[in-house]
């Protein structure tokens, strides 16, 4: 399974929300390795791209809306980085539609994907958990 | 070239294996190379410009580019894909992204170009120098290399 419990930041709201969209990448990968014909695939590829963009943007906000309530000092550093994992989706997005959704961009999508997500919770979030456990306010 | 720019890039590199993938990496012995990089199966080019000009090369062996990757997706892989090569590509670029922080740090202020992905053994990759610094790195699913080439801007 791709969530490692070292992913884990100790805010149980934030870590149910990344285990979500972790199992989500997940059967997106899971789907596009799979066995069958592209077309069946097509349908999982645009039902990922659909949620990620809109259930990130409701992760993003929530997330920041907690980092606000406890103070966290990096707030502005970590906004920015949503906004660029939003418009990196984007990117993939505006990709897709301009050239289709052949396998070979869903592939490269999936294969950032995965990567940001864990970059994201697994390196920027965590000092989020760190601020927490170190005495930070609390929500 | 001097050695001082190659330690962000280690310190990154040891930063994002261990947090991103729970795993630790241990540098071997640093040689100085001359001409072109020696490609591995998987390779990530990523050029540098601003305070410092050049470009970092890491280069996986296929065992470590599918090992890395399986790591990351709780899931195996056979060959080099588009997916396992733009895993890998983003690899790089967080890597190089976070070495680029710490030269900052250090009054260098740089940017990064979006890596180039050259997939295929025995390939000679140019880094537009004469010379530059090798690294050869065990991880625990094994080796890999860093190449590095950087200059102060005129």
């Amino acid at each position: 399974m791709m969530w490692k419990e070292m992913y884990r930041i100790g805010v149980d709201k934030v870590d149910a929300q990344h285990q979500e969209l972790f199992q989500r990448v997940e059967d997106f990968l899971l789907a596009i390795k799979g066995a069958g014909p592209w077309e069946e695939k097509l349908v999982k590829v645009k039902d990922t791209m659909a949620f990620m963009q809109d259930y990130v943007v409701e992760h993003f906000r929530d997330e920041e809306e907690y980092q606000r309530a406890i103070g966290y000092p990096g707030y502005d550093r970590h906004c920015r980085t949503h906004e660029e994992f939003k418009a990196e989706v984007n990117k993939c997005a505006e990709k897709f539609a301009a050239n289709g959704y052949t396998e070979d961009l869903a592939q490269e999508f999936a294969g950032k994907l995965m990567t940001w997500l864990i970059y994201h919770v697994a390196m920027d979030d965590q000092k989020i958990g760190q601020y927490v456990r170190q005495g930070g306010q609390q929500a | 070239m001097r050695a001082e720019y190659l330690n962000p890039f280690l310190a990154a590199t040891q930063d994002v294996f261990k947090q991103m993938l729970g795993m630790g990496i241990e540098k071997k012995k640093i040689e100085l190379r001359e001409n072109f990089v020696e490609g591995q199966d998987a390779n990530v080019l990523i050029s540098v410009m601003g305070a410092l000009q050049g470009a970092v090369v890491y280069c996986f062996p296929q065992s470590t580019a599918l090992a890395i990757v399986k790591s990351m997706a709780g899931m195996e892989f056979t060959e080099i894909d588009t997916l396992v090569a733009s895993a890998l590509g983003e690899i790089g670029n967080i890597i190089s992204g976070n070495a680029l922080s710490r030269l900052e740090a250090a009054s260098y202020r740089c940017d990064i170009a979006p890596p180039q992905i050259i997939i295929g053994g025995n390939k000679s990759i140019s880094m537009a120098a004469a010379k530059y610094i090798h690294v050869p790195v065990a991880t625990q699913v094994g080796d890999m290399a860093i190449n590095l080439m950087l200059r102060e801007k005129n």
